[in-house]
Order: C-alpha cells, then structure tokens, then sequence
C-alpha cells in the first residue's frame, strides 16, 4: 500500500489540504464555508499522513503531542464565546459587537466573536478527529493506552 | 422529486436496517451509519426548494432554506461522533474477546456466568 | 441568565474536569462540587418558575420566531431538579466507593448538561442536540466498568437507542416539514392544521423513540442486559436519570405538541401500559438477584407512567408527572443500595421497596394514590384493579428480594461479613429519609405535579 508515489504524494498534500482548510474557514463570511468542514477537511489531511507514512513517521513528522487537550481547550473557548454576553446582560450567544455597529477589519476580514467561535469549532473538530485516530492507531500497534 | 428522495430514503435505511440485524459488531456499526445517512438525507429532502445561498441575497430573490442545512450538519456532526463512538467500541470488545462475532461474544458470556455460579456455589 | 445557569454551570465544569485525570480523589471530589452547583442552580430557576410562571429566554438575541427558545416551565424545571439531584446522588457514591476510569466525573457532568438542556428548553430540534449529548455520555458511562459483558451490554445500549434516535430525527424532519417552524409552541398551534396521517405518523415515530428510551413492553428488550451488567451508580444513573427522558419526552411531545393523537392512540397506550406492568412483574417475581429483579422492576413502573398519559387530562397528566418522579427517586434510592449491606441501609433498602409497591409512608404512595385518583376520575374498574394488582405484586417481589438480600437468605453476605463503609450508607439513608419525608409531607410534589400539568395544558394558548 505504501508505495514511493503514496509517501511522495502525501508528503507533498499537507501543505495544501492545510491552506484549504484555512480557506474554507475564511471564506464563510461571504460565501458557503463553515469552521466545522474545515476542520474536517484539516484532520482528513492529517489522517492521509498516518495512512501513507505509518504512526510513528507521521507523528515524528507532525508532532502532536498536545492535541489531546486541545479538543477541552477549544470547546472552553467556544463556551467562553457563547457564555459572556450572559455575564454582559445580553443572550445566550449573542455576538459582539451588534448588526450595525462599528467592526474592526482586519484586511477584509471582520472581527467580531463569531470568528472566534468558528476558530475554537474548527481546532475542536481538528483535534477531535486526530485524537480519535491517534488512539485507535495506538491501540492497533499494542500499546495500551490507559483509560477510556 | 420528493419521491425520488423518499425512495432513495428508503432504500437506505431498509440497507442499514438489514446490516443492523447481522451478528457482527462492524455491521451493525455500519448499519447504524447508514440509517444516520438515510435520517440526514431525509432532513434535507424536507427542505427541498431551489435558490441562492442564504447570505447577502438580494431581496426577492428566491433562496434555499439555511435552517434545514443547519439541521443537516448538526445530525452529520452527530453521526460522525456516534459513529466513532460505536468503531471505538467494537475495537475494544474485539481487543478484548478476540471475536466481533455476537454469537460467540454470548457463548463465551454464558461460559463465564456458569464458572461464577459453579464457583459460588462450591465456595 | 437564571435560565443558562445550571446548564452553564455543569458544562463549564465538565470540560475543566476532562482535562485532568478522574481517578485522583480530588478530581472526583471536585465533579461532585460543580454537580453540587448545578443542582443547587436549578433548585433556584425551579423556586423562582413554581412562583412566578414560566420564564423564557432567546438564544443569540433574536426575535422568538427566528432564535432557539430555551423555556423553563413547571414540567421541565422539576425533572431536572430530579434528574439532577439523581446524578449527585449516584456521583457521590461512586466517588465513595473509588472511581476506577479517567473521565467518569466529566462523563456524568456532561450528561448533567444534556438532561439540563433537554428539560429547559422550547425548541424541537436543540431537545434532539441535548438528547444525543445526554445519550452519548450514558452510552460510555455504560462501559464504566470495562468487564467484558460491561462493553458487550454498553454496545447493545448504544445500538438500540441510537435507532430510537434516529427515527425521533426523521420525526423531526417530518414535523418541520409540515409546519415549517421548530419552536414548540409554534409547533403545537401549527400541527392542528395539518393532514391527519401525517401528524399520527409523527406521533408514531416519536412515541417509538421515548418508549425505547423509558424501556416499555415492546421496546425493553435492551433494559435488563444493560441494568443487570452495570455497577450499581451507574444504573442508578440510567433509572433515576436517563429513564426521566422518556416520561418527559411523552409528556411535552404528545400532551404538549400533539395532543389529539395521543387521545387517538390512547387505547394502545392503555395496552401497552398493561403489558408492560404484567410483564414486568411477571419476569421480576421469577429473579432473585437485585439488579435483576430492579431491572424488571423498572419495566413496570414505565407501565404505570404510560397508563397515567394514556387517561389523559389534567389529572392524568398531574398523576404521571408525580408518578415518574416518585418512581426515579425510588429507583436511585435502591440501584445504590444494592451492593452495600449494614442496618441502616437494610432500612433504606425497606423504604425504596415501600415506595415501589406504594404504602405509606413513602413517596411511591402518593405517586399510586394519584394514579388511583385518575382512574376513578375516569371510571374504569379496569384501571383501578390494574393498579391495586400491579401494586399487590410489586409488593411480593420486592419483599422477596429484599429476604434474599438483606433479611435471612444467602445475598446477605455478599460482600463479606460486617457492613460496608459508613459514608456509603448514609448516602442510602439520607435518600431514604428523602422518600419518607415526601411521604408524610406530600404537598409540595402533588402541588408541583398539578402546576406542571397545566404547564403543558397552557401550550396551544
């Protein structure tokens, strides 16, 4: 399966699947793209190098020893997003600053909180999906990892 | 064209309802992601019209229904958790009991009830 | 922001808690304090909603039609005090007792957030989001224990009621399509003005997914495998918790949303229900092992939940609402005295079976006492004699398990001689003294069950 043009083929996607991913996340204000299939199109990206180079080239390759956190880390900032207004006296989630307000631009695109939610969607679903594989790749070559 | 995406609904489900009743852990996985996958397509056939994407349309004109897409990756995301949830399962049982085969898994299961009965009762 | 707390609370906590390693006792110390936080919130919405009425918040700041509505009313906020205060029950005993996976104490506060976001919330679709939160995490929970027939039985739990998921969501697909809306209120204006086969169909689908989930005859097929492998918090969980999303799913869905067909099938109800009862008390007066005779136990009082939506009306409604609370009280109750033995917990091991076979002075009395009512009301001899037999039976199993276990047969030793450790006990005792002082202090629920059934006669308003 893993022949030379697999491994070349692979080695040589990242990069792009990577700018991709971050290009469907961008584009979502203006146009169909949203932070969770960037976060999918990421991950596939990511399980394309275990498929093609094996577990411990991938991971010698990519060093991703923090993702296992990283999924709890996201998802507090999205709750983070979603919780503050409450403590400002707004909604549930209601995004700042308001439709018709002054937003701060950063080239063409807005800041305002719901960039910051699809940011901790698309490193949540990313790290979700890898950690996932991770144990299940871990638990295939025998060694056990403890807990659920 | 509603009938068209009600048959293929059925059809789907009736695959993975048939996949469900097998007595192999990995089909019956796979039979539950074929009905998540027949439940989605029937969110999105209940949505079914024909237009622009919902942002920055111009008035009037005519745009597709953005509350059943959203409905439609909520239940995708879903899927695809419990999707991992039921693979990570059965790896485990498979790890464990060195069978994914439900018939065995319930043989070894009434071996192992009887040794603890006839260890109990002989203690 | 009253609305969000408890659900915030126990979110917020369980993602904190996932990042550290639960098997130290502070981590489970630690899950029990925001538990204890959460509880403690929604005790304080449910003050404020039995006073004040129901309260209501739109998510993201949008007008009601176009954002989700998260809704407090009396039905809601009282199932989630239960469910809540089954979890912290369950969690403590299980901390006590020593907690053997890493992500138990996040697994429970993550369910604690499902159950809360099901019950206190007014829109179709964000009930199915937090239903499959709440599953997932009880899909897992159900592993705890990591013993082969734990895993196989886990699977199985995860299979079938994923099924039932997935036919709720092509309900909920079907009913947005014939109405165009997902806020519940909506919805229930809406739905009488649609075609009559489509809505029984409807019905139908949701009916079948909160049968699975409360273990009626014939969907219960999944409930002893699952009970019976499972460690005694753990269960107590899946009674005293996960079971409360099948009474409250029939409540708001078919009294709330869908009226007029569960009158039309009420017939059917009133059969199933029957079954349920006999079958259940049948299978349990043949068991001798606790889980199992609890499990088939748990079978039947579905049946009575079922009986008392199925009469219908205010009364009915009340009935089943005190009912199912009753009934989850009672269950934690024994699913945690199950494997623990001592004099105190023999008394609290009594109570539980008081409470299910409904004499006084316990809360299952009055959870029967309503029932009874509401079939008078209805005047069915049928019905009274139901109850009356289905009670007279409930009373012989649970006597005979409770000889087994804890009075003069071989159960009583079953964790060596001596009793088990002081703190176990009194957490058995304390909801034992709960049940009783529900018994002779009933206003409060029979009150709280009225006024939630109104809340869901006041929807079409």
């Amino acid at each position: 399966m893993t022949s030379v043009l697999t491994v070349a083929a692979a080695r040589l996607l990242m990069a792009p699947i990577l700018v991709v991913a971050a290009a469907v996340l961008v584009k979502g204000y203006a146009d169909v793209g949203d932070g969770f299939s960037a976060g999918v199109i990421a991950a596939l990206g990511i399980v394309l190098q275990y498929l093609a180079l094996g577990r411990e080239e991938a991971e010698r390759l990519l060093a991703l020893r923090l993702i296992g956190p990283a999924v709890f880390v996201a998802l507090l900032g999205a709750l983070a997003v979603a919780l503050i207004p409450l403590v400002r006296g707004d909604a549930l989630l209601e995004h700042a600053p308001a439709p018709g307000a002054h937003v701060v631009e950063l080239g063409t695109i807005e800041l305002i909180t719901a960039v910051a939610f699809d940011v901790a969607i698309f490193v949540l679903v990313l790290a979700a999906v890898v950690g996932i594989v991770r144990a299940i790749a871990h638990v295939a070559e025998g060694e056990g990892e403890g807990g659920p | 064209m509603t009938l068209l995406f009600a048959l293929a609904v059925g059809v789907i489900f009736g695959s993975g309802a048939s996949l469900l009743l097998k007595p192999d852990l990995f089909r019956i996985t796979l039979g539950i992601v074929l009905i998540a996958n027949a439940a989605n397509l029937a969110l999105v056939t209940s949505g079914l019209e024909r237009g622009a994407s919902p942002i920055s349309a111009a008035p009037g004109a005519a745009v597709s229904d953005p509350v059943v897409q959203a409905l439609a990756i909520t239940a995708i995301v879903i899927g695809f958790a419990v999707t991992a949830l039921l693979l990570s399962l059965a790896y485990r049982i498979y790890a464990s009991a060195r069978t994914v085969d439900l018939d065995e898994l319930s043989s070894a299961e009434a071996l192992r009830a009887e040794e603890e009965d006839s260890r109990e009762l002989s203690v | 922001m009253t609305i969000v707390a408890p659900l915030a609370i126990s979110w917020v906590g369980a993602v904190a808690l996932a990042l550290v390693d639960g098997r130290r006792p502070a981590a489970g110390w630690a899950a029990v304090a925001v538990l204890a936080a959460s509880f403690v919130a929604t005790a304080l919405l449910a003050g404020l909603v039995l006073a004040d009425g129901p309260r209501q918040m739109v998510a993201g700041g949008w007008a009601p039609g176009v954002g989700i509505v998260l809704r407090a009313d009396a039905l809601g906020v009282l199932f989630a005090l239960v469910s809540s205060g089954a979890l912290l029950v369950a969690l403590v005993h299980q901390v006590l007792d020593g907690v053997g996976s890493r992500a138990f104490g996040a697994l429970v506060l993550f369910l604690a957030t499902g159950l809360n976001g099901l019950f206190l919330t007014g829109d179709v679709f964000n009930f199915y989001v937090f239903f499959e939160l709440s599953m997932l995490a009880s899909y897992i929970l159900s592993c705890y224990g990591d013993e082969a027939r734990q895993l196989s039985a886990g699977f199985i739990f995860a299979v079938v009621n994923l099924l039932g998921s997935f036919l709720f969501l092509l309900a909920v697909a079907a009913i947005y399509h014939v109405t165009g809306t997902l806020e519940m209120e909506a919805v229930a204006q809406r739905v009488a003005g649609v075609e009559a086969n489509a809505v029984i169909l409807i019905a139908i689908g949701f009916f079948v997914a909160f049968g699975i989930k409360l273990g009626l005859f014939p969907f219960h097929f999944w409930l002893p495998t699952v009970y019976v492998s499972s460690t005694p918090a753990v269960a107590a969980i899946l009674s005293g918790a996960v079971a409360n999303i099948g009474s409250y799913g029939l409540l708001r869905f078919g009294a709330g949303i869908l009226p007029v067909e569960l009158e039309l099938g009420a017939t059917v109800l009133l059969v199933l229900g029957t079954a349920s009862i006999v079958y259940g008390a049948a299978q349990a007066l043949s068991r001798r092992t606790a889980p199992e005779v609890l499990a088939y136990s748990a079978i039947g009082q579905a049946g009575y939940v079922l009986i008392a939506i199925g009469i219908g009306g205010p009364v009915g409604y009340g009935a089943a609402v005190v009912y199912a609370i009753a009934n989850a009280i009672s269950k934690t109750l024994l699913f945690v005295s199950t494997e623990i033995r001592g004099p105190l917990v023999a008394a609290a091991f009594a109570i539980g079976a008081f409470s299910v076979a409904g004499l006084p002075p316990t809360a299952g009395f009055f959870g029967k006492l309503e029932l009874f009512r509401a079939g008078v009301d209805e005047q069915s001899v049928a019905l009274v004699a139901l109850v009356f037999v289905g009670g007279a039976l409930s009373f012989v199993y649970m006597l005979q398990l409770y000889q087994h276990d804890f009075w003069t047969g071989e159960g009583r030793h079953a964790q060596g001689e001596g009793e088990s450790r002081l703190a176990l006990r009194l957490v058995s005792f304390s909801v034992a003294c709960l049940v009783v002082a529900l018994g002779l202090w009933p206003q409060p629920l029979l009150a709280a069950g009225q006024e939630a059934a109104r809340a869901l006669g006041a929807m079409p308003a």
